[in-house]
């Protein structure tokens, strides 16, 4: 009878989970985000269904969460104002390329959905863009930033300001205050973000002909950087370049400081959040970074788009969340342009004639590629807090 | 730079050192590679964290929780996780393996549900302090980390050596079935193990968050495979090829890290892993009859 | 009329099941005749790596590119496999993890070629190359009433299904001859199958290149099934999804691989809401099963208690 016992327990356990799924499947595959409670779209508004695809579940998660809710701060205001309705069908790729494509495949095939937003990561965002161009649909990165992204097609754009823009301006602006001629390089290289921040990095030390003294790696995973870091102070840099995603970044920068090194530190888009002051604390003192979004700035704009978030959130918002906002804004211009929320090809026309839109991060135009036109503040961290960087 | 980074090697050599005598511990009672271990470890670190910055304990007692709840969660392991796949006929020798992937993916993603992706900051006093010899910086926590190391192996080794209980232990490794006819109450012995074993997965993994600030839910997995590179290097079962294996460890990752490309860093635990398999499977001072098993 | 019923979601969450039946069954040949290899990732690396590189570079005709890279890691398998001869159980096993990871930490350095982290873009789609081929010979979608990309997605499932098919053919015949009770008699017991007369040595190897083989095969199709790939799509995660595929399913029966890669990778796309504890869930459910029911969901008693058999007790 033990043996009866044992299969109907796992049998049971099977059938519990598919009786979880029914009830998961039943509440709709997509959560289906309506903001104005009256159900109704006020008489005149073009309705427009946006699907997004992002990384809500798993380690990143936190990125994805920043991302949809600036997404749902624009969504409500928009819809407040009356001349476009939007519905967002959100969907949770995990940060998976595979569970991205088929996420996108089940938007994709609806056909009343006019254009998506998302993935998150880079490396999700190259599986599944191909796949939307070459069914006609837009799609657009708010966090992708890695080189060859609008590349990908006419109906692929972004407006996450890429790494090829903000690193240069930093590595200008810092290189001129301090004068360097030497830099070190460290960058994590299993991450295609660090990565690619690297590349744009090595590639701008090279142009301004600056010496590289060495150029380091480290691993996700790894808590001791002081091999890397003991390498780096011996080769006497002026300036460090470090490719890093915040979290790596902030203890790397801890290490340093503890270690010796107090030359300025310069990051790409994935060191820029306000975790790195968090963690590190004084150690964090006298990183730069390039940034279209400055949280401290007194742009009434983003006092405006701050107290918002964090009043509807709970939290203060970094820039995911910020360029998602504005990812959405740019979409409602279109969409008002176009004239209409169904026809996807003239959506597309209308967002690839974007012109100096005004968003909370400053005047915001597409490239004939797609790409992203606009000016980045270089900041640095200074006393404990981030600040703009004066020459 | 080279003294800076034989210092380096060594610290980083000696937590590796604690990690492995862990896994030797479990490995020579049960047989069982404890693919959690890592995790274990982990969970260790983040009770440190959560100590020392989120309820503000002080340190000793931050190590003191630590310990308490990764013996507890070894504790677990062993009864839900190891116990039932013992004495069972026509089990394969890789159902405990594949049992404890299970948990260390539970753990993993348990603790990244609950404290999200990141590195968390450690911030302790303790880990400030340091000397400065010529241009050389030595902390103190690198002090420490090595000298608790040889503790732990000279007192693991005495333990086992000298006291009844750790005799026991030995002879329920050698044979479970004898050991427990002699009197020994083997399935006691075998939860104090797994306990101990973990409890020294807590202690590393708090060491880990002092000496080097930081601490991430993905730090089990990387050391939970060079934990198993370690103990195959230095021999399953055998105390002193842990620690060894360890210093060994940490001082080729380093060195390879100063001298060479730091991309290839992981690679050596690994290409170490199946070079010793190959060459001499039982490690430098394993027996020959672990071969066997 | 088939173009309403076609939907490309439902054909691409196909051919991803068929691509993880094939690495279910990459893990369960070499298990058949008890090696337990965790460096599947490694194998369906190569096998991607290959493909997407030849067809990128050198613009060969993906069927050649997909056989090229399946080859080679069938290749590489042969060359791991005769020095592990000598281990067994959890030592092969770790032995083959840390091979699988040793291939990623090159995929990864490899800059020059494989681009590291950043990954591969671009890599030719089998499914439209399809298109395009059947265009060529003068077959329009629109014929059949469907859409490009549903002609697409839809090539690319019938060719996953035949080739899997194919897959499992060979497989299930070859368990049901000599070489499969070659197999399981060294699964069993080594010193007695060696003892018999039976050559070891050749068939784990055969075991364990075929293993790398089919990975390598699923590799390569997994890479122009998505178009992108890079290094951490063969990490030691992907490595324990796959095993789990197989321990789960059923590691004793063909069917059983089968089976877990059919409900485990439906399983994110049914259990959405549930889908953030996933992993979580895999884990206690391998506790659960080690402890309980080891091998698998499916085994050789349950499969006759469905076909109405009794299980007799030796005597008839």
């Amino acid at each position: 009878m033990k043996r009866y016992q044992h299969f109907f327990l796992t049998m049971l356990a099977a059938f519990s989970l598919l009786v979880l799924a029914a009830c998961g499947n039943s509440t709709s595959g997509g959560e289906e985000s309506d903001a104005t409670d009256e159900g109704q779209a006020t008489g005149g508004a073009i309705e427009a269904k946006i699907g997004v695809i992002s990384y809500l579940s798993g380690a990143g998660a936190a990125y994805g969460e920043a991302i949809t809710q600036g997404l749902k701060l624009a969504q409500k205001e928009i819809n407040e104002q009356g001349e476009v309705h939007i519905d967002l069908v959100i969907e949770d790729s995990a940060g998976e390329a595979e569970q991205a494509v088929n996420v996108g495949q089940k938007l994709m095939a609806d056909d009343s959905i006019l254009a998506i937003i998302g993935p998150t990561l880079s490396t999700e965002f190259f599986a599944v863009a191909p796949e939307a161009d070459l069914n006609g649909i837009t799609i657009m990165g708010t966090s992708t930033t890695v080189d060859g992204i609008p590349e990908i097609g006419d109906y692929v754009f972004r407006n996450a300001v890429p790494e090829s823009l903000a690193i240069p301006a930093a590595i200008e602006k810092a290189v001129k205050r301090t004068g360097a001629k030497k830099v070190a390089l460290i960058y994590g290289n299993d991450d295609a973000l660090t990565k690619g921040g690297f590349e744009v990095m090595k590639r701008k030390a090279e142009e301004m002909g600056l010496e590289i003294t060495t150029i380091e790696t480290y691993q996700k995973g790894q808590s001791d950087y002081k091999a890397q870091l003991t390498k780096i102070k011996n080769s006497n840099p002026d300036l460090v370049l470090a490719s890093c995603l915040y979290n790596e970044g902030a203890v790397i920068l801890d290490q340093a400081r503890k270690m010796g090194i107090s030359v300025p530190f310069v990051g790409g888009n994935g060191f820029n959040s306000p975790q790195v002051i968090e963690i590190a604390g004084d150690a964090a003192n006298g990183l730069i970074v390039g940034t279209p979004y400055f949280g401290d700035s007194e742009d009434p704009k983003i006092v405006e788009f701050n107290k918002n978030y964090e009043a509807e959130f709970g939290k203060k918002p970094d820039q995911f969340a910020a360029q998602a906002y504005d990812a959405l804004y740019i979409y409602a211009d279109a969409i008002k342009r176009a004239g209409t929320g169904e026809d996807r090809d003239a959506f597309r026309d209308a967002l690839a004639a974007t012109k100096d839109f005004d968003g909370i991060l400053g005047k915001f135009s597409f490239d004939d590629v797609g790409d992203v036109v606009m000016d980045v503040t270089v900041v640095e961290i200074k006393d404990g807090k981030f600040v703009e960087f004066e020459e | 730079m080279l003294i800076e980074q034989l210092i380096n090697g060594v610290t980083l050599g000696s937590i590796y050192a604690i990690v492995a005598l862990g896994f030797t511990l479990v490995f020579g009672v049960l047989g069982i590679i404890n693919m959690a271990h890592g995790e274990i470890f982990m969970v260790g670190a983040f009770i440190g964290v959560l100590t020392t910055s989120v309820l503000g304990w002080p340190l000793w007692l931050a190590f003191l929780a630590s310990i308490v709840v990764t013996a507890i969660l070894g504790y677990f392991l062993e009864v839900f996780s190891l116990r039932p796949l013992r004495g069972k006929k026509g089990v394969s020798h890789l159902a405990p393996l594949i049992s404890t992937i299970g948990v260390s993916i539970f753990l993993e993603n348990l603790s990244h549900h609950l404290f999200g992706a990141g590195n968390k900051p450690f911030r302790a006093e303790f880990a400030e302090i340091r000397f400065e010899i010529g241009s050389v910086t030595i902390y103190l926590v690198q002090i420490t980390i090595f000298v608790i190391s040889v503790i732990l192996m000279i007192g693991l080794s005495i333990w086992l050596s000298k006291t009844k209980a750790g005799k026991a232990l030995r002879a329920t490794a050698e044979n479970i079935e004898t050991a427990s006819i002699l009197g020994v109450d083997t399935k006691k012995i075998i939860t104090l193990t797994v306990m101990i074993a973990s409890g020294m997965g807590g202690i590393a993994g708090i060491l880990v968050g002092m000496a080097f600030n930081s601490v991430s839910p993905q730090m089990g997995l990387s050391m939970g495979l060079k934990g198993l590179a370690i103990i195959i290097l230095g021999g399953m079962g055998s105390v002193k090829g842990a620690v060894v294996g360890g210093l060994i460890l940490g001082l080729s990752e380093t060195f390879l890290v100063a001298y060479g490309d730091s991309g290839y860093r992981d690679a050596i635990a690994f290409i170490m892993i199946i070079l010793i398999l190959l060459i001499r499977p039982q490690g430098i001072f394993g027996s020959k009859a672990a071969e066997g098993r | 009329m088939l173009g309403e019923v076609l939907n490309p979601y439902y054909l691409q969450v196909l051919c991803f099941i068929l691509i993880n039946i094939m690495l279910a069954l990459s893990v369960y040949v070499p298990l058949s005749s008890g090696q337990l290899s965790l460096g599947s990732a490694g194998f369906m690396g190569i096998g991607a790596y290959t493909s997407a590189l030849l067809a990128i570079h050198f613009e060969l005709p993906l069927y050649i590119t997909i056989l090229v890279g399946a080859l080679l890691a069938g290749v590489v398998g042969i060359i791991v496999g005769i020095p592990s001869l000598r281990l067994t159980g959890v030592y092969l096993a770790i032995a083959t993890l840390g091979f699988g990871e040793v291939i990623r930490v090159f995929f990864i350095n490899w800059e020059n070629v494989t681009k590291g982290s950043v990954g591969l873009t671009g890599i030719p789609q089998l499914g439209r190359s399809l298109l395009n081929v059947a265009k060529a010979a003068g077959l329009e979608p629109g014929a059949f009433g469907l859409r490009n990309n549903q002609f697409v997605y839809l090539a690319l499932a019938i060719l996953l299904l035949i080739i899997v098919s194919v897959l499992l053919w060979f497989v299930i015949r070859q368990k049901n001859s000599r070489i499969g009770r070659a197999f399981a008699s060294i699964q069993m017991d080594e010193k007695a199958a060696e003892s018999m007369g039976i050559n070891i040595t050749y068939y784990k190897v055969l075991a364990f290149a075929q293993g790398a083989f089919i990975a390598g095969l699923a590799g390569a199709l997994f890479a122009h099934t998505i178009g992108f790939i890079s290094p951490a799509d063969f990490s030691y995660h992907r490595a324990v999804e796959i095993l789990i595929f197989t321990v789960f399913g059923g590691s004793e029966l063909v069917i059983g691989s089968v089976f877990g890669a059919v409900i485990l990778t439906l399983l994110p796309e049914l259990l959405r809401s549930v889908s953030d504890y996933r992993y979580i869930l895999y884990g206690i459910m391998l506790v659960i099963l080690m402890a309980v029911r080891p091998q698998g969901i499916l085994d050789v008693h349950l499969l006759l208690r469905m076909r109405g058999k009794r299980m007799t007790r030796g005597t008839g």
